[in-house]
């Protein structure tokens, strides 16, 4: 991000994110409090199913934008140091790449297993 | 009359380094005062009560009626113009601090120094490109009511010093002060500087440290409500950019 666009798009994706967050999010916590999947294959056929996947292929890149802009904002507030911020930075960044990817490879096993 | 008892901050960074010279050892206290207090009494008339008192006692205030803004202080918790602050119901001792987060010159008196240079950081004037007119610049009344809410404030400095944001960053962030005089501006007809006001905005601090905890609208004694301007600025800003 460039430091002219870090204000407004910064914001603007915490925005437009936490609709989609709050949306699926309530789907996901619906679902498991009523309806939860009572094992490993009911589980894996839910995550398969068209919709499903979609939902959550789009919900965990946001998830992860989301939490990258407010652990920035936690960060830049608190943070003084540079080294530590941009290790901090770092650390975080390079924490939630791995999630992203392990989530998507989950994904990918679900629908090729 | 009924004896009211105040718990007051004292501290003279000055003086104790003098006649100390560890300047460590210079350290805040606060110090219990009774006053008489008639009823109706503002915060400000028992502070002046304490510096009948205790001549050493230093507090800024001038006008006594909330216009002028220099008595912001920090009551029992929450910033306050102590001249129009009834102290009758509250619970005592009461607690006089001064404003949070900015650095103490002596007793209740704070350095606003960041604070001026916040507001100075907005341009908080008209900008014309056009030349000027003979006479004055026409507006609307309708126009013109757009700039209730913002152009009354007195920059007391309670919004900012009650804003959790400001005390991290007040050297970055402007503040909810400078920021609702941004948006005066930024809403007045008359002004044509809309696009240079908001690309002086733009980064990760002067505007969106703001993260609407909402503490000036609480704590503002004209009831304004900076967190709404600020809102006004991001929804102009993306109404400019997309």
């Amino acid at each position: 991000m460039s430091r002219r666009a870090s204000g407004l798009k910064a914001w603007l994706v915490q925005r437009i994110s936490a609709v989609y967050l709050a949306l699926f999010g309530l789907y996901l916590a619906l679902y498991f409090a009523f309806a939860p999947p009572q094992d490993h294959a009911q589980l894996a056929a839910w995550a398969g199913s068209p919709w499903v996947a979609l939902g959550l292929l789009v919900f965990i890149p946001l998830l992860l934008a989301h939490a990258w802009v407010g652990i920035r904002d936690v960060l830049i507030d608190y943070v003084k140091p540079l080294g530590l911020r941009v290790g901090l930075l770092a650390l975080f960044a390079l924490m939630f790449l791995a999630s992203g990817l392990w989530a998507l490879q989950a994904l990918i096993l679900v629908q090729v297993g | 009359m009924t004896a009211i008892r105040l718990s007051v901050y004292r501290y003279q960074p000055d003086r104790d380094a003098e006649s100390r010279p560890a300047a460590s050892d210079a350290k805040p206290f606060m110090q219990t005062f009774e006053v008489e207090a008639p009823p109706g009494m503002m915060l400000r008339e028992a502070l002046l009560a304490i510096k009948a008192q205790d001549e050493t006692f230093a507090f800024r205030h001038s006008c006594g009626e909330g216009v002028c803004g220099s008595d912001g202080v920090n009551l029992n918790g929450t910033n306050c113009l102590a001249c129009i602050t009834p102290i009758a119901e509250l619970n005592q001792p009461i607690q006089v601090r001064p404003l949070p987060g900015r650095p103490v010159i002596r007793d209740l008196v704070v350095d606003m120094t960041q604070f001026y240079e916040q507001y100075r950081a907005v341009e908080p004037y008209l900008i014309r490109k056009d030349p000027l007119p003979e006479q004055e610049i026409r507006q609307s009344p309708e126009d013109r009511d757009k700039l209730d809410g913002l152009y009354e404030c007195i920059l007391c400095g309670c919004c900012s010093t009650a804003c959790p944001s400001f005390w991290w960053n007040p050297d970055k962030f402007h503040g909810p002060a400078a920021l609702l005089q941004s948006w005066r501006f930024l809403a007045d007809s008359r002004d044509q500087a809309t696009e240079e006001r908001l690309d002086a905005l733009e980064g990760p601090y002067k505007l969106f440290r703001c993260h609407s905890i909402m503490n000036c609208v609480e704590v503002c004694p004209k009831g304004l409500n900076p967190t709404r301007a600020i809102g006004k600025i991001k929804e102009l800003m993306l109404e400019q950019s997309v």
